[in-house]
């Protein structure tokens, strides 16, 4: 057999293999590529065109996971339109995609692509009918699976965000609770207990009883909590926080001196590098700086709420 | 194929094409090879521009043609369209020593067009028009509804696939059975 006999043959034995045939027309038959195709087109994709891809069947849902993308941040959050999931890519920074559920045009007007630049900003937003929490939930779900890539942070907005999270995804950079969504101090001492935020941790005002209190640490690096009655010295003192930012506190003067003095001698609050506390004084009491700086070598700031910049 | 075409070739060594480059070195001529789809319409193409093919680069370098066995040679490409071949042709004509641009405006528009052309290009191995035509694929679901791009890239819902998955379990279970007995008829 000559060189080019061979070579022809070689051909022909491609030939064999499935090369498909017509597709309807103005059809493209995109599952009958060869895989390593079908994987670079998909890879073509923005975020959005990704998950509705994903969507559309078990098989374009496995096609997606087989590649490997980059980590997607995902946020799930609430605005007064509805819930609304935040999608971002660390290679491209200026870039965000958002899926936004509401209901304020015909469910069949669904799904509505929208896109804006705000400077150097892109914003693509796919608009999908709110049907309730449990699409969201689901969408967030899928979202993390087709990405391999998890939730970064959360705003609950609803009570039975608290159990999913706890469930789906319990170490989770930010999460911030809105006002009265914890409504029992069972379901405060449970999120606690079971949550592990890595980065921040937002508590709004908690509609419990006003005896309830913790002695225990909340073991997340910062801390800003609105209604803070219930967290008691002990919880400060032993915690490991690197931020703790009280509203409506009720520890004393006298425990903020115990504090502050701790954290001035270094043997607790090691991590501790902002610390803000917001009370309000009894009436008729003015020492309420005076007892709580007693014995303290301090460094008067030289602007207002702004941390000294000498020592 | 016709005859004129099919010609065999010695498989004697030939001539390298091009020659190491040196700054004294006089010009080469280039060289050109023949290339035919499903059609028989020969194309001449030159050794540059056939370079953005790693199948047919890799072909050349492997024959070592002299330009006259490549004439009586051409390379048959019985599963490419003419009109195809013919694309993908002037395409590495048009890159042919050149930087290709991040964007090419000149793919076809139809879809089944499209798809013979990223089939084409991904066989003869051709990377950078192969990412064009993949822009291309992904730009056709641009701004669309899910049921828009179900029918566009004609996805089967999971009931289509379960059912295409029952009918050739099936199949292969009538072609097992059909193997099995005739076995045991050549046995007998």
């Amino acid at each position: 057999m000559s060189v080019h006999e061979a070579e022809v043959a070689f051909l022909q034995l491609f030939e064999q293999l499935e090369i498909q045939r017509k597709p309807p027309k103005n059809r493209f038959p995109l599952l009958k590529l060869p895989r390593v195709v079908l994987l670079e087109c998909i890879e073509h994709l923005d975020v959005l065109e990704i998950i509705i891809f994903s969507l559309l069947s078990k098989r374009a849902k496995s096609i997606v996971k087989r590649i490997h993308w980059n980590l997607l941040e995902i946020h799930l959050i609430s605005t007064e339109q509805g819930p609304q999931i935040w999608l971002k890519l660390p290679t491209h920074s200026r870039v965000e995609w958002i899926i936004q559920y509401n209901k304020e045009k015909e469910s069949s007007v669904y799904p509505v692509f929208e896109s804006r630049v705000e400077g150097p900003n892109a914003f693509y937003h796919l608009f999908l009918y709110d049907n309730g929490i449990e699409d969201v939930k689901q969408m967030v779900e899928h979202i993390c699976e087709v990405f391999h890539s998890p939730i970064c942070g959360i705003r609950i907005f609803e009570e039975s965000l608290i159990e999913w999270i706890i469930k789906f995804q319990p170490r989770i950079q930010y999460v911030s609770i809105d006002d009265k969504v914890i409504a029992s101090s069972k379901k405060l001492d449970h999120a606690l207990k079971n949550l592990k935020v890595t980065e921040h941790f937002h508590l709004g005002i908690v509609a419990i009883d006003e005896t309830f209190q913790i002695a225990e640490p909340i073991p997340f690096s910062a801390l800003s909590i609105d209604n803070s009655y219930w967290i008691t010295l002990p919880s400060i003192l032993n915690g490991v926080n690197s931020i703790i930012r009280l509203y409506d506190s009720k520890l004393t003067p006298k425990d903020i001196n115990t504090i502050l003095k701790a954290w001035q001698l270094g043997f607790k609050l090691r991590n501790l590098e902002y610390l803000e506390i917001n009370t309000t004084p009894l009436p008729g009491f003015d020492g309420f700086t005076r007892e709580s700086h007693k014995d303290l070598n301090l460094t008067e700031s030289d602007r207002s709420d702004s941390r000294p910049s000498t020592v | 194929m016709s005859s004129t075409e099919q010609g065999t070739s010695s498989a004697a060594p030939a001539e390298p094409t091009t020659a190491p480059e040196s700054a004294a070195a006089p010009e080469v001529p280039e060289s050109f090879y023949y290339v035919h789809g499903k059609d028989k319409v020969v194309h001449k193409v030159s050794a540059g521009a056939l370079q953005h093919s790693a199948l047919i680069h890799g072909m050349i370098s492997n024959l070592g043609y002299t330009e006259e066995q490549a004439k009586a040679n051409p390379f048959p490409f019985e599963n490419i369209d003419g009109d195809i071949l013919q694309m993908v042709v002037d395409w590495c004509n048009q890159h042919k020593g050149k930087p290709t641009p991040p964007e090419d405006t000149n793919l076809p528009k139809q879809k089944e067009k499209l798809f013979d052309l990223v089939l084409a290009v991904n066989y003869l191995e051709i990377k950078e028009l192969l990412t064009y035509c993949c822009k291309q694929v992904a730009m056709m679901v641009k701004g669309k509804s899910p049921e828009e791009i179900r029918e566009i890239w004609m996805i089967p819902t999971d009931a289509e696939d379960e059912a295409a998955e029952k009918e050739a379990k099936k199949r292969a279970g009538k072609e097992a059975a059909g193997e099995t007995a005739a076995a045991a008829g050549d046995a007998k």
